[in-house]
């Protein structure tokens, strides 16, 4: 922090009025789809194919809402103008089960990232605190899991997948990512930082190796356990690929994949499958804004530390 | 008597349990991995239909055709993959080092730019394709023409990692010891040889981070080719993860042929990923 004042102090007023603006301008790029999202979501089709670029519906701006008060023809005599805002939302619930593809996405991540703490909070104790003959190859084995491309696991996991009979099952979608080798070595690296004392005065305090895990080394190890919670229940949340490829019953389909059923299902609907893309961003953009310093930490520390 | 058998026992449970705890975690990190690998290898060399439950060894047969066969679309599945590769890679360094700089440089609301910059990182890849499949049609029909349907995807992957990979350039620029700025400023040197002479080599590790990074993701990208352009205009956005996806699910037996894909696609990202491996280990040495 001290060193990012510093920094700042040597630069220009100038140039960090200009530094400004550009970051504005790059914020407005970064934030106009999902502006654009929510905008269309909110119109009528007809609205939206008369006028796909206006961020707000026609009815709700000023120049037709003057012009109906005057008299003339104007977006508010369109049919369906009337509608409500959250029409679309209602519809895309009605007509493209959303809800029930975001109850599954939320069951899916809810028991993916449990699983994944519970196993890997477990295998990362082991690797942090125990000896045991092997160790160093398994965890080296371990890592060594992280560099088969995902791209290149779709097929056998599948076939692994189909010869355990789990094929269009949830089991089939959760099995394959409830442990992880990065979880492991982001709890390990965690668990490692806690001083040795106290898990020996808890020793004497007659705690077992369980009672150490929960009541010592857990409470301490919250930030990472929040992170990797975090970032497992993201990556659940927007799996796509591979629900895509094991799941053939609608009934199981997460969020991600229902959108895509959804936009093949109504055709030229599109405000409402915009409505329906708000539902299933929107979860996880307020559970950023709740926990977000947890995982801009946890990206600096995946990316920088090793 | 009793009481050294409870011993024991007790120690022989001692040497037991680590194992207990590891065995969960280790045994589906690997099946879905290494065994995975293997069944994938294995698949490669049959003729097979996971659906018909049919296989029939044909040995290298699967690779001849991708790479030689007169049909195959290979090649041109490489040849879009890479240039989808290239402009990723140069458009992330391009837009996510200069947002990073200027994110330190504004001083004000990095903490509001980076909830911003990073909302695409925490949005479905699905959500985002659809949105995307709207903004290149209303300014261009990027999608409709072979030659821009492909750059309007790189498009969408670059602005969609900007965010993420400017949190890690911001985390290794904060590293850079100020010291070594007054140095070069003593020394007169101006903003850009700051910039070239101190900025650029600190960077160094991070740089080959965020690329290696950068092109291991992008060589497999899929979900916006699936739902944006299906592999078109005219075969211009088929990549190589789509051709996998679409050989082995969409056509009848031909997941044999389509692990052979899939292995090849893993030779030419075992590169990186193996570039990606001494990255980390010269970091490490750096670090210490």
């Amino acid at each position: 922090m001290n060193n990012e004042m510093k920094t700042t102090s040597t630069i220009s007023l100038h140039g960090r009025a200009v530094a400004l603006t550009l970051m504005v301008l790059g914020a407005l790029v970064m934030v106009y789809p999902y502006a654009y999202m929510v905008g269309s979501s909110v119109k009528t089709r007809k609205e939206f194919a008369e006028d796909k670029t206006s961020l707000i519906p026609s009815r709700y701006q000023i120049g037709e809402q003057i012009a109906h008060a005057r008299g003339e023809p104007s977006a508010l005599d369109w049919p369906g103008a009337d509608w409500s805002v959250l029409r679309n939302y209602v519809d895309a619930i009605r007509y493209g089960h959303i809800d029930r593809y975001l109850a599954n996405s939320f069951i899916y991540a809810v028991v993916i990232t449990s699983l994944q703490l519970f196993f890997n909070t477990l295998a990362a104790y082991a690797f942090a605190r125990m000896q045991f003959w092997g160790r160093d190859v398994l965890f080296g084995l371990l890592l060594a899991t992280m560099m088969v491309p995902p791209a290149v696991l779709l097929i056998p996991n599948f076939i692994i997948i189909s010869k355990l009979g789990l094929v269009d099952t949830t089991w089939g979608v959760i099995i394959p990512g409830f442990a992880g080798a990065f979880g492991i070595f982001l709890l390990r690296q965690s668990f490692l930082n806690i001083p040795a004392e106290l898990e020996h005065a808890a020793r004497i305090d007659g705690c077992g190796t369980w009672g150490i895990l929960t009541n010592v080394i857990l409470p301490l190890s919250k930030p990472a356990l929040i992170t990797l919670g975090m970032f497992t229940f993201m990556g659940s949340w927007n799996m796509f690929e591979w629900p895509l490829v094991v799941l053939s019953n609608q009934d199981f389909y997460p969020l991600t994949v229902g959108l895509s059923l959804f936009r093949s299902e109504t055709g030229a609907d599109w405000p409402r499958v915009f409505a329906a893309s708000v539902m299933g961003a929107a979860p996880l953009i307020v559970l950023f804004l709740v926990a977000q310093r947890y995982l801009v930490g946890g990206i600096s520390l995946s990316g920088m530390k090793g | 008597m009793a009481r050294t058998a409870v011993m024991a026992s007790s120690t022989l449970l001692q040497r037991v349990t680590p194992y207990f705890y590891i065995a969960p975690a280790i045994g589906i990190a690997c099946l879905f991995s290494f065994v995975s690998m293997g069944v994938s290898l294995w698949v490669s060399f049959q003729h097979y239909d996971a659906f018909a439950g049919g296989s029939q060894f044909v040995g290298l047969d699967n690779y001849r055709r991708a790479l030689f066969a007169e049909d195959s679309y290979f090649w041109l599945a490489m040849r879009h993959t890479f240039a989808y590769v290239a402009m990723s890679v140069v458009g992330t360094l391009l837009s996510a080092l200069p947002l990073a700089l200027l994110c330190l440089r504004a001083h004000y609301g990095q903490a509001l730019f980076r909830t911003l910059y990073f909302l695409p990182s925490i949005t479905p890849g699905v959500v985002l394709a659809l949105v995307f499949f709207h903004i290149f049609g209303n300014y261009g029909q990027l999608l409709d023409h072979a030659w821009s349907a492909l750059p309007a995807l790189a498009l969408l992957g670059v602005w969609a990692g900007a965010g993420y990979n400017m949190v890690i350039f911001l985390a290794g620029l904060t590293e850079i010891p100020q010291l070594l700025y007054d140095a070069a400023r003593v020394d007169g040197a101006n903003q850009w040889q700051q910039f070239r002479h101190v900025t650029l080599p600190m960077l160094r590790n991070t740089l080959v981070f965020v690329t290696v990074m950068t092109i291991i993701g992008s060589f497999q990208v899929f979900t916006s080719v699936y739902i944006m352009t299906s592999g078109g205009p005219e075969r211009s956005t088929e990549v190589i993860a789509y051709s996998i996806f679409l050989n082995a699910f969409s056509v009848a037996g031909q997941m044999g042929y389509a692990s052979a894909l899939a292995w090849l696609l893993f030779a030419v990202i075992f590169v990186f990923v193996f570039l990606q491996m001494r990255v980390f280990r010269s970091r490490r040495i750096y670090d210490e």
